[in-house]
């Protein structure tokens, strides 16, 4: 591999060094997650942090903001060194970060989070009219449009997505570290992500930019820094480089990410699940479509367009007013994800740490979650066996964990979806349904949870595929069913769609 | 040290419990040099009598502490249990076995109901065990017109059922009671840690939604914590008469939060998901000593809460900073 620390650096409009991290160093017990790391940030630049699933970058990002203290290394921001022990300290010098995971309290208005340790005081009383206020003000200059006074758990993942930034904003930062935040936006979302990130570097903020989206890149950054395995890899400028120069670096191969061209479903393959008339409060309106043995059938659509919400109505998560289910031909009455599960039917949230996994079990115990009956010795659990499976799906899936006995809570993101995803192949269900079952996983894990699916629809399997990135739904789906605002408003074969007929279906209100 | 904490024994058994057992044996040297009689072996015998009702108490909720829930009824389930199976057997004359199986049969039925609340209607087990603490403790009082009841001594034809507790053969008192609390011990580590219902317990104690989502029938595992507990009170309440005999009714809830220190200092975590069996065991241990120890001294009983509270606060600060430096 070539050397890319020579790479020439270009000082063209970025601004002087406000930031440098040197030689950051950094063990867990049995993982060493940061091997002398560096980072340079400078005044006015988007600087792309990127790297496959634990690699080490939201690790770094949390020495910086003082989460987890360093080994060794050093941390110079403004010309002086300094050692931040809580996100409060960093945050008090000018460096925040909008965490992928947003950290927003849902029963407080969206002016009361934004405000939240630093409360506008009228005496001993908050001053809730003032901090609304502010809070407006803010919005103004960022070109959204929120209410403050709105309960954060009625906005969108999106809306609070914006409220993070805002916050963060709002705290006269010098440096913002951006960890994945269009992971959750729609395509007009980020586009406005974009402005306001522009914004921001012109007036001359250091910006850190973490995402696993090549295209995103290529048009925000300025440069690129990239990490693998724990290391420093080195650092590009964005736009004399090439996509594949930055995946290389990340994954020392090339991914090619084609299109779907026609549908791999036989014409005469059966009707595996129909879904008719399907009804769940504002978020699921008569929704009706079938899936096919073999399918992978896209779930296209904007941010809050009911497609999670028709997945979890169907699967029994949450209650349905009415419509009919049929599996193989059969109609089934499910009503609770217990019955859904013995019709066959396996679910990946969109949300693993919320509804995916038990952070405080192991990679075993987690993996036959759905499934123990199987792995029962009488009365008792037959923990040789429910090893032996787990280890033969971290194989399978490449799951990097020390070990099965290992607690989930200690693997990255991209790890622990692959063991919710072990969870339902050890149950060995036929109809699965992904949600957003990239989201936050790095180029690498993401084509293999690709292959991964395209294996299993070559088994027999068949993929409800909820998907909000255009090029996930394109690469990956034999057909697609677009909704908007709870209904489904478009269906369209791999054949015919493009990204235009998507987004044209994804957006027609009625 | 580092070798010591790191050897696969330790890390099995846990290096908080280790330390916890070095406390129970500090404190008995303790007592022993501050008061000789502690060495002599019916004075175990006597501070053993309070570790066997607690231990059941505190190995019920063990489990309930586990789904990350509370059960503050279990003092009151007990002494309830054996009030109304005290005055079956004294005063309308059933069989001592039948008192014996009356005590149980309170316990589940409480157990299911505090289960039912929880589980199925939804409510926060905070509430809804205080709802039935105050039940079961007028229940209690009604049963038996608030008149204390004495069950039968041992030289009663009835009173076999003391032997349970303790047991004469030849010259030598041999304590049954702790044999039975070690084997139901054994028996509830199994549960927890070998069977389903364990696995199921401890898991939706740490993500409840992820286990519903994945086609577990969570009403039903929850359920059984809490009906686990009610039994386990029941059989408490047959310990709490075979070492006492007495019962008054309108009492028993301080036994709620010597056995819910136990459990904590042992290391079952109150946010749930983490549970051990043989740690509330040793906190058993420790509270009864402790009880004895400082009654022996001569001091108040409410030396023994301050004593026990530090205690407590010390073994959950450890945990927590060990849980910390672990991140």
């Amino acid at each position: 591999m070539c050397d890319y620390n020579k790479v020439e650096r270009k000082d063209r409009d970025m601004g002087e060094v406000i930031l440098t991290m040197k030689g950051i160093d950094k063990s867990f017990p049995g993982v060493h997650a940061l091997d002398h790391v560096d980072l340079e940030i400078r005044k006015g630049e988007v600087h792309a942090l990127m790297g496959e699933n634990g690699a080490g970058k939201s690790t770094l990002m949390k020495v910086l903001t003082g989460i987890y203290s360093k080994d060794s290394g050093s941390i110079t921001y403004e010309g002086k060194e300094v050692e931040f022990t809580s996100p409060r300290d960093a945050q008090d010098a000018g460096i925040v970060i909008v965490h992928q995971e947003l950290n927003m309290l849902n029963h407080l208005t969206v002016a009361q989070n934004i405000f939240i340790g630093r409360e506008i005081m009228n005496g001993k009383l908050i001053n809730d009219a003032k901090m609304n206020e502010e809070a407006a003000k803010l919005f103004r200059q960022l070109n959204i449009d929120i209410d403050p006074k709105e309960k954060m758990g009625n906005l969108t993942v999106g809306k609070q997505q914006m409220c993070e930034i805002a916050k963060a904003i709002s705290h006269e930062a010098k440096v913002i570290i951006f960890d994945e935040p269009s992971a959750a936006l729609t395509e007009a979302e980020i586009e406005e992500l974009f402005k306001i990130i522009r914004d921001l570097r012109d007036k001359q903020l250091g910006i850190v930019y973490i995402s696993h989206r090549m295209d995103e890149i290529k048009v925000i950054t300025d440069r690129v820094t990239v990490m693998r395995d724990g290391s420093y890899v080195g650092t590009l400028i964005t736009k004399d480089c090439t996509k594949d120069d930055i995946i290389n670096m990340m994954v020392g191969r090339v991914i090619y990410e084609d299109p779907k061209t026609e549908s791999n479903v036989a014409p005469d393959a059966p009707v595996v699940l129909k879904v008719e008339h399907l009804n769940a409060g504002k978020m699921v309106q008569d929704v009706s479509f079938e899936l096919h043995k073999g399918e992978i059938l896209g779930f296209s659509g904007l941010m809050g367009a009911g497609r999670t919400e028709t997945a979890r109505a169907l699967f029994g998560a949450d209650p349905k007013e009415s419509g009919d289910i049929y599996v193989n031909g059969k109609k089934v009455d499910i009503k609770s994800p217990m019955d859904a599960v013995k019709c066959g039917i396996g679910y990946l949230s969109e949300d693993r740490k919320r509804y995916g996994i038990v952070v405080a079990k192991s990679v075993a115990e987690n993996s036959t979650m759905a499934s123990m009956e199987n792995f029962m010795n009488g009365i008792f659990i037959n923990k040789k066996k429910e090893n032996e499976i787990a280890k033969k799906y971290v194989n399978d899936l490449k799951t990097k964990t020390p070990g099965v006995d290992q607690l989930v809570v200690n693997l990255s993101g991209g790890n622990q979806q692959k063991v919710v995803i072990a969870k339902w192949l050890v149950r060995n269900c036929d109809i699965l349904i992904f949600d957003e079952p990239t989201r936050g996983i790095d180029v690498g894990a993401k084509s293999e949870i690709y292959h991964l699916m395209n294996e299993l629809v070559a088994e027999g399997k068949s993929i409800i595929m909820i998907s909000s990135e255009m090029t996930e739904i394109l690469r990956m789906s034999d057909r697609i069913v677009v909704m908007c605002e709870g209904k489904k408003t478009g269906e369209i074969d791999i054949s015919e769609a493009t990204q235009e007929n998507i987004m044209h279906a994804a957006t027609r209100r009625e | 040290m580092e070798n010591f904490k790191n050897s696969p024994f330790v890390k099995k058994v846990g290096f908080n419990r280790i330390v916890l057992c070095g406390v129970l044996l500090v404190m008995y040297i303790a007592f022993a040099i501050i008061s000789p009689t502690f060495l002599s072996y019916s004075r175990i015998l006597s501070a053993l009598n309070y570790a066997y009702f607690l231990g059941f108490l505190a190995l019920g909720v063990t489990f309930v502490i586990a789904t990350g829930g509370i059960d503050f009824s279990i003092g009151p389930v007990m002494f309830c249990a054996a009030l109304i199976a005290g005055r079956l057997l004294t005063k309308d004359g059933i069989p001592t076995g039948a008192a014996l199986l009356v005590c149980v049969l309170v316990g589940l039925v409480f157990g299911i109901w505090n289960g039912f609340l929880v589980a199925y209607m939804g409510l926060p087990s905070f509430i809804s065990s205080m709802a039935s603490m105050m039940l079961a403790k007028g229940i209690g009082s009604v049963f038996t017109q608030t008149q204390t009841i004495s069950w039968p001594q041992s030289s009663d034809a009835s009173g076999w059922y003391r032997s349970l507790v303790r047991m004469k053969i030849g010259n030598t008192d041999v304590p049954t009671g702790l044999l039975i609390l070690l084997v139901i011990a054994v028996i509830c580590a199994i549960i927890l840690n070998n069977t389903k219902a364990g696995r199921y317990i401890l898991c939706l104690g740490s993500n409840k939604e992820a286990v519903r989502l994945s086609g577990v029938n969570v009403k039903k595992w929850e359920m059984l914590a809490y009906v686990i507990c009610g039994t386990l009170a029941g059989v408490a309440a047959i310990a709490y008469v075979g070492s006492y005999t007495t019962v008054q009714p309108g009492l028993g809830d301080t036994f709620n939060n010597d056995a819910i220190a136990s459990c904590v200092m042992g290391g079952t975590s109150m946010a749930g998901g983490v549970a051990s069996i043989g740690g509330s065991i040793i906190g058993v241990l420790i509270v009864s000593l402790l009880q004895e120890g400082i009654l022996a001294m001569g001091f108040q009983k409410d030396y023994q809460y301050v004593i026990t509270g530090i205690i407590v606060l010390l073994a959950v600060y450890a945990d927590v900073r060990s849980k910390k430096r672990k991140n």
